[in-house]
């Protein structure tokens, strides 16, 4: 029968591995979910480089109307891979395996995810999929945009197919973190904390586990046809046999709206984090940041059709999606104003971590509004196909969650490698960084709204100012990026001692050591509240011993 | 006897057989706890509504149509 | 180490362990068997709308499946999943022999099954001249998810082989026999997406 209470002892939280010796074990074919999270986060931010030199190359293409930088085929590819790879090889595992691994358990009081084993086999699909992916440039990568619609994906090199591989099994090991994480988080609570009282991080993981799991897998029946119709000429999208495009659109959005989801919630909850830290205030309405969260994902299933306005939709069909997106607006204009809420009144410390969540507050709201226009039928079809939706996407992805990822890394990396990160150093990144962004992408507003469409490489000379702006804004950007590496290298090194806890925050992590031992905990602890009440002491009990020399607990059988 | 008639009979025969057990199972089971006993609840339903179809489907109640000229 | 009020320590670890453990798999197991689930489902819609895109069904010089054999050997996997409720009834109530007849009958049927897919397939290529990518949608969505379903139920098989084995072999006991609850989610998974597949497949 079920065991309802998870910590009565002599369970799995008094059950403990012995530590690995030895470094493939300790760091490589690890099964602690810290290391698989760093290893998620370098492997991740080895494809961000990766994928952001495709960006720049974009970038110089686009300096001059004419192109000329690269081919037209290689910037076909070019832009394919950097969509694809940064969504999946980098946004996805860092804010979900990455940040979900390293800081979910050790803020719910677990010892390790439910399942370390079918961790480390999640993780190590990542970089096979990353490797698969830009290996396809060897042969001809894949060249209809990160959404490879057909006709155009069915056509080509083995480039495709490989694509096809690639994302399936980055969405298998997706899939697989989401399972581990459902579980983990339903059954290896520390005693006393219920729902309501785990950090919101926590809650956000919740919410983006499930989507992980069930919009992952929808994808991958439609990666799995096209893969099967381009080598074995099975008719599935290809119209000319009977297939339909329109098939691959619904099945590829039904993922891919999700999908943003899963690259925004995480952040949402890293957020959550941060700014009531750096206010020394209580989060404002906890519930209603907990529950909106599962709102967008629940949500999040029903708007797939608002990227297919102009394919030809039933117009009874588009109104529900067009409305459908409208709700979608209500939970996140929720969370940003009680985010703006916790702010009102508090001591705000502007530490690079608190200057990253500021700027993931503006830079996402304006991504989200612009999200408004799009889903607006009447609007989207002027503006479909063009810059604008490229503007668009990135205020929502680079400004909010790659400014999250960057708002977590400064907030948690003293947790990580127990040193603290360069302020000057981080506020130079967050300036430039900042600056940059905006010039790069506000103006691609403009030129969509002027009609100039993505995806191709040559362009009306009309646009070419506008072009050269953002080109060498993104140069600012990139190389506010560079400051961001420097200084993670240079902090390891020579970054100030950290200590246990560094910023005063109260969720559990910063209750250890600075990195925790492998056990995370000596003794599981109880909770008896909310973590973000400031003026109150700490809701935790039986973590006296975590920060003395007491000897580590004995491990049990080892098996 | 023909073919298609020995295979329709063993699905009707068969089918409601497997109905009546399924639905049997079901009420064995009906009071037992746990989330595996609960899922194994809503299977034993489902199959037996399964057998139903095969054996309306037997019958030639169900996905009988004429055949295409 | 506190170990609660258990009183023999070494006893009470293992169980309390074995507990938290079962219900941990117990639930990632499901969750796995959903994502399967939703995998077919995706294979469901893009066959209904492909269907529904098309003037008519099945298209013009296919056939319409048949009825009478597609019923008898769903019959037959549903059977398997009835004795597969009882092999592990049987293992609950420590009937061995009971429990082994029971899972070799499941075995059978499921081999069985695979038999007469087979067959089936036979048929539908040799004399209807249907295949899998020649045949526009309907050979596409018809051999991709009834095969997915075949390799499902083939995976089963295997599975179910090897519990018995190792039952045999004594690695479970009447208390701690996960491996055995989770093959019997597993088969009756594979049972009732045939429900869904023959009635999408055959019965509209």
């Amino acid at each position: 029968m079920a065991v309802q209470a998870a910590h009565a002892g002599g369970g799995i939280a008094d059950h403990i591995h012995p530590e690995p010796q030895g470094f493939i074990r300790r760091y490589v074919f690890s099964i602690d979910h810290k290391i698989i999270g760093i290893q998620y986060m370098i492997t991740g931010f080895v494809f961000f480089i990766l994928s952001g030199l495709l960006a720049e190359t974009i970038r110089v293409q686009l300096m001059n109307h004419a192109g000329g930088f690269v081919s037209n085929d290689t910037y076909n590819e070019v832009y394919t891979v950097h969509g694809s790879a940064m969504v999946w090889l980098v946004i996805i595992p860092i804010v979900t395996g990455g940040f979900g691994n390293f800081v979910m358990p050790l803020q719910i009081g677990a010892r390790d995810v439910a399942f370390p084993w079918l961790n480390m086999l999640s993780f190590w699909m990542f970089p096979v999929a990353g490797l698969l992916l830009f290996s396809s440039f060897l042969v001809g990568a894949p060249v209809a945009g990160w959404t490879e619609y057909p006709p155009i994906s069915l056509e080509g090199g083995v480039g495709t197919s490989m694509w096809c591989a690639a994302i399936f099994l980055i969405g298998v090991s997706s899939t697989l973190t989401g399972i581990n994480f459902i579980v983990t988080i339903m059954q290896m609570r520390a005693p006393g904390m219920t729902f309501t009282r785990m950090p919101l991080f926590v809650w956000a993981q919740l919410a983006t586990a499930p989507l992980s799991m069930v919009a992952t897998t929808a994808l991958a029946a439609a990666l799995a046809a096209l893969f099967i119709e381009r080598q074995f000429g099975v008719p599935f999208y290809d119209p000319t046999k009977g297939g339909s495009p329109v098939l691959w659109q619904h099945m590829f959005w039904f993922y891919s709206h999700p999908a943003v989801y899963i690259m925004v919630l995480p952040v949402f909850g890293i957020v959550s984090e941060i700014l009531p830290t750096f206010s020394r205030k209580p989060i404002f309405g906890y519930k209603m940041i907990a529950f909106s969260s599962m709102a967008i994902a629940l949500v999040g299933f029903m708007v797939w059709a608002h990227h297919m306005f102009t394919s030809g939709l039933a117009p009874y069909l588009q109104l529900p999606f067009m409305i459908l997106t409208y709700v979608v607006a209500v939970p996140t204009g929720v969370k940003i104003f009680s985010w703006l809420a916790t702010l009102w009144g508090g001591k705000i410390h502007l530490t690079t971590a608190m200057l990253f969540a500021l700027g993931f507050l503006a830079l996402f709201t304006l991504g989200g509004i612009t999200g408004i226009f799009l889903a607006a039928i009447p609007y989207d079809l002027h503006i479909h196909g063009t810059y604008f939706v490229v503007g668009h996407f990135h205020y929502v992805l680079v400004g909010g969650s790659l400014t999250g990822i960057f708002a977590g890394i400064y907030y948690w990396f003293p947790k990580m490698s127990g040193r603290m990160m360069n302020e000057t150093l981080g506020k130079w990144n967050f300036a430039l960084f900042f600056i940059g962004f905006n010039g790069t992408f506000l103006p691609m507003h403009w030129l969509g709204i002027l009609g100039m469409p993505r995806w191709v490489p040559q362009y009306d000379p009309q646009f070419e100012f506008w072009n050269r702006f953002a080109s060498v804004s993104s140069f600012v950007m990139t190389f506010g990026i560079l400051l961001f590496f420097v200084n993670v290298i240079w902090s390891l090194r020579n970054g100030k001692k950290a200590g246990a806890n560094p910023w005063g925050a109260r969720t559990l992590e910063w209750q250890l050591p600075s990195p925790p031992h492998y056990y995370n905990f000596k003794h599981i602890p109880n909770v008896y509240g909310l973590p973000y009440d400031f003026s109150l002491p700490l809701p935790y009990k039986g973590l006296d011993e975590e920060l003395t020399d007491s000897p580590a607990p004995v491990p049990a059988g080892s098996h | 006897m023909d073919f298609a008639v020995l295979e329709r009979s063993v699905a009707v025969v068969g089918g409601v057989l497997v109905a009546f057990v399924s639905a049997y199972a079901l009420y064995k089971d009906w009071k037992t706890p746990g989330l595996d006993n609960q899922v194994f609840k809503v299977m034993l339903f489902l199959l037996a509504v399964g057998a139903v179809l095969a054996t309306l489907a037997g019958l030639g109640v169900l996905g009988n149509f004429p055949k295409a000229a | 180490m506190p170990h609660g009020a258990v009183a023999d320590p070494d006893e009470g670890q293992v169980d309390q362990l074995y507990a938290e453990t079962r219900q941990l798999r117990l639930q990632g197991f499901l969750l796995f068997l959903v994502s399967d689930v939703v995998l077919f489902s995706s294979f469901i819609f893009a066959y209904l709308y492909l269907r529904n895109t098309l003037p008519a069904w099945p298209p013009p010089g296919i056939n319409r499946l048949d009825v009478g054999f597609a019923a008898f050997n769903s019959v037959v996997l549903f059977g398997s999943g009835v004795t597969m409720h009882y092999a592990l009834e049987s293992w609950k109530h420590g009937k061995f022999a009971r429990y082994a007849n029971f899972l070799i009958a499941t075995i059978v049927l499921g081999a069985a099954f695979l038999a007469g897919q087979g067959y089936e397939y036979t048929n539908l290529y040799m004399r209807e001249h249907v295949s899998w990518s020649g045949s526009g949608a309907f050979g596409a969505s018809f051999f991709t998810l009834t095969g997915m379903h075949g390799f499902h139920v083939f995976v089963g098989v295997c599975y179910l082989t090897v519990l018995l084995l190792q039952s045999c072999a004594g690695v479970y006991t009447k208390e701690k026999y996960f491996g055995l609850t989770a093959g019997t989610l597993y088969w009756h998974f594979v049972d009732v997406i045939w429900v869904v597949l023959f009635s999408i497949f055959y019965l509209i």
